[in-house]
């Protein structure tokens, strides 16, 4: 117990504190476990788009090119909540649509195309990158969120596809077969009968892929310029004289949305996890 | 707990991983049956269509590409030349590749055990009732829920030889006489990556096993408990047989994360030391986007592709072979 408590605890717990610290502190031997005097100079150092808040005690050096680079984030994870949000759009309509059709009406050759999506998920995102690149230079969508929300599809819409098919496969089919019985069109069961009983499915689903655009880094880091908050995070870490404890902020702001959403809607993300994995 | 993670594990043992659902019920005459399935069909295809599309356009397509690109020279004006398998003998008579090869055996083997190894060991402290569960529970999410760059930089300065905190504890503990930088070394920067990956990926792994385990049915452990088993023995006869299709799961999954691994180790060490945490990954980076050379980068892709496919199948015959699989693999 203690070994997990530490193993999950310590590295953030030093994130967190850093992130409360003045780089002159967090430095000292022996290590402080509590800051001294708690300063919100980090936060509100990102919050207003300095790079150096202790330039002071950091040795005061003249810092040229860094200057705007904290300025970036709170607009990138503007951009990244957007992002996501239009992934998590398209998953959900395409992929349901798709989803349904493999679970209730298999087209000729639908399970070739199913089985053909489930190898697509082994395929690695990071060894496709090349023609990505190369279309989107030519077409100039380099460093724009279309490439991103483009690519981000790659790796997301399989797994959305094969998470709602468990789901609508768990939908009992009956209440359909009554529901056309009484004269329903096809579209109008999909719409007002499954959907709704499919409704933890398609929310466990489109909080995964949200996730998982959020914390997306390689596509983001290659395609675009610091568009969305893990690679202004990244980048910052570049910088010369940029302290650990601002860069610590950074990663907590970084933070806040994905560990919101994992830990208030858990039930789902456990019940959409094994779910996805375990088929 | 949520009921839907029970019946999801459970719904995963039984069913085979696709079995279309047959056709809607039947109709009085075999004709008006004939034509409303094929309307059926039809209108399933519709459906498909645009994600099929997308697919194709998203996944086929640039897989194909990269296939082509591997056999070609490619300037960054455009211009393509043919060059046969010119790309992967340079590739194989490269030492750096090769070393990278081989790292990213060890990186994928040594992050699979540790992620795995206390995944399990995670869920099966937190199956157990103790006071604090649901916290403990809730801590677990946490770093999963961390992009796996974030835990790169989390760890980087965790590990950092002038303010880390893991040098501070094992300074208090008297382990170390003076702080080390553990990143400047070779094996300590290996052992880092392989720790701050690990650290996401064994609280997924224990989400995984914890919702396994709670689909164990309670007389099994209890009954077996009256019949005098011991607690391995009930962990060895029991749990591990009905995890089994978890683990492999976690297992082929963790390998695959574990060889694909960038994210972690470009905000450690972007591949440092020297080349000491080149894996595939990095390497396939450095050629495309630092070199820029497109085919002979397209060329690491396809290796790297190659191995993910391999993998893939692994577990496909691994998942669906009767017989005791975690014997085999653990």
């Amino acid at each position: 117990m203690l070994l997990f408590a530490i193993w999950v605890l310590f590295p953030l717990y030093f994130t967190v504190t850093s992130s409360f610290m003045t780089p002159a502190e967090v430095g000292r031997v022996p290590f402080h476990w509590v800051p001294e005097r708690p300063t919100l100079a980090n936060y509100s150092a990102i919050l207003r788009g300095d790079s150096t808040p202790f330039s002071d005690d950091a040795g005061g050096g003249v810092v040229a090119s860094s200057t705007n680079a904290v300025e970036r984030l709170m607009p990138a994870m503007g951009r990244s909540v957007i992002v996501g949000l239009v992934v998590v759009f398209i998953n959900l309509v395409v992929g349901g649509a798709a989803a349904y059709a493999f679970s209730r009406y298999p087209f000729r050759g639908a399970k070739i195309a199913y089985l053909g999506l489930l190898a697509s998920r082994v395929v690695p995102a990071i060894a496709i990158v090349s023609p990505f690149f190369v279309f989107f230079r030519k077409t100039e969508l380099l460093n724009t969120a279309p490439a991103l929300i483009i690519s981000y599809l790659v790796f997301t819409l399989p797994l959305a596809i094969w998470l709602l098919k468990s789901y609508f496969d768990s939908v009992p089919k009956e209440l359909e077969e009554a529901a056309m019985l009484d004269g329903a069109s096809r579209l109008k069961c999909l719409i007002s009968i499954v959907l709704p009983l499919a409704r933890p499915g398609l929310i466990a689903a489109g909080l995964l892929v949200f996730l998982e655009a959020w914390s997306e880094f390689f596509y983001a880091l290659v395609l675009t310029n610091e568009l969305t908050a893990p690679p202004v995070v990244a980048g910052l870490q570049n910088l010369q004289q940029f302290s650990w404890t601002t860069l610590a902020a950074a990663s907590i702001f970084s933070l806040i949305p994905p560990v919101l959403i994992a830990v208030l809607f858990q039930r789902y993300i456990v019940s959409g996890l094994a779910r996805g994995s375990v088929r | 707990m949520p009921p839907q993670a029970d019946t999801a594990a459970a719904a995963g043992r039984t069913a085979t991983a696709s079995s279309p659902r047959p056709s809607k019920p039947a109709r009085t005459r075999a004709q008006k049956r004939s034509r409303r399935a094929a309307a059926d069909r039809r209108f399933g295809l519709y459906l498909a269509l645009p994600a099929l599309v997308v697919v194709l356009g998203l996944i086929a397509w640039p897989a194909i590409q990269t296939l082509i690109y591997s056999l070609q020279r490619v300037a960054l004006n455009g211009d393509t030349r043919w060059v046969g398998f010119r790309n992967f003998e340079l590739l194989f008579k490269n030492p750096d590749f090769i070393h990278s090869l081989w790292l990213t055996a060890v990186y994928a083997i040594a992050f699979l055990v540790v992620s795995t190894g206390l995944g399990l060991a995670f869920a099966l402290l937190l199956n157990e009732q103790f006071r604090g569960r649901f916290l403990a529970r809730t801590l677990l999410i946490v770093p999963w829920a961390c992009p796996w760059v974030i835990a790169g930089i989390i760890w980087k300065w965790f590990a950092d030889g002038d303010v880390g905190a893991l040098n501070g504890a094992l300074y208090q503990l008297g382990v170390i006489d003076e702080y080390k930088a553990w990143l400047s070394s070779d094996t300590g920067a290996l052992i880092i990556s392989v720790l701050a990956a690990a650290w996401r990926q064994a609280s997924f792994a224990a989400l995984l096993f914890l919702a396994g385990l709670q689909t164990i049915p309670h007389e099994l452990p209890e009954a077996a408990k009256v019949d005098g088993a011991t607690a391995w023995q009930r962990f060895r006869l029991i749990t591990l047989p009905w995890l089994k299709p978890v683990i492999v799961v976690v297992i082929v999954i963790n390998v695959i994360f574990g060889f694909m691994q960038f994210d972690v180790i470009y905000a450690l060490t972007q591949g440092g030391p020297g080349n000491a945490t080149e894996v595939l990954s990095i390497f396939l980076y450095q050629q495309l986007f630092v070199y820029t050379n497109v085919g002979m980068g397209s060329a690491v892709a396809v290796v790297l592709g190659v191995v993910a496919l391999l993998i893939g199948l692994l577990f496909v015959k691994l998942l669906y072979r009767s017989g005791d699989v975690t014997e085999g693999v653990s």
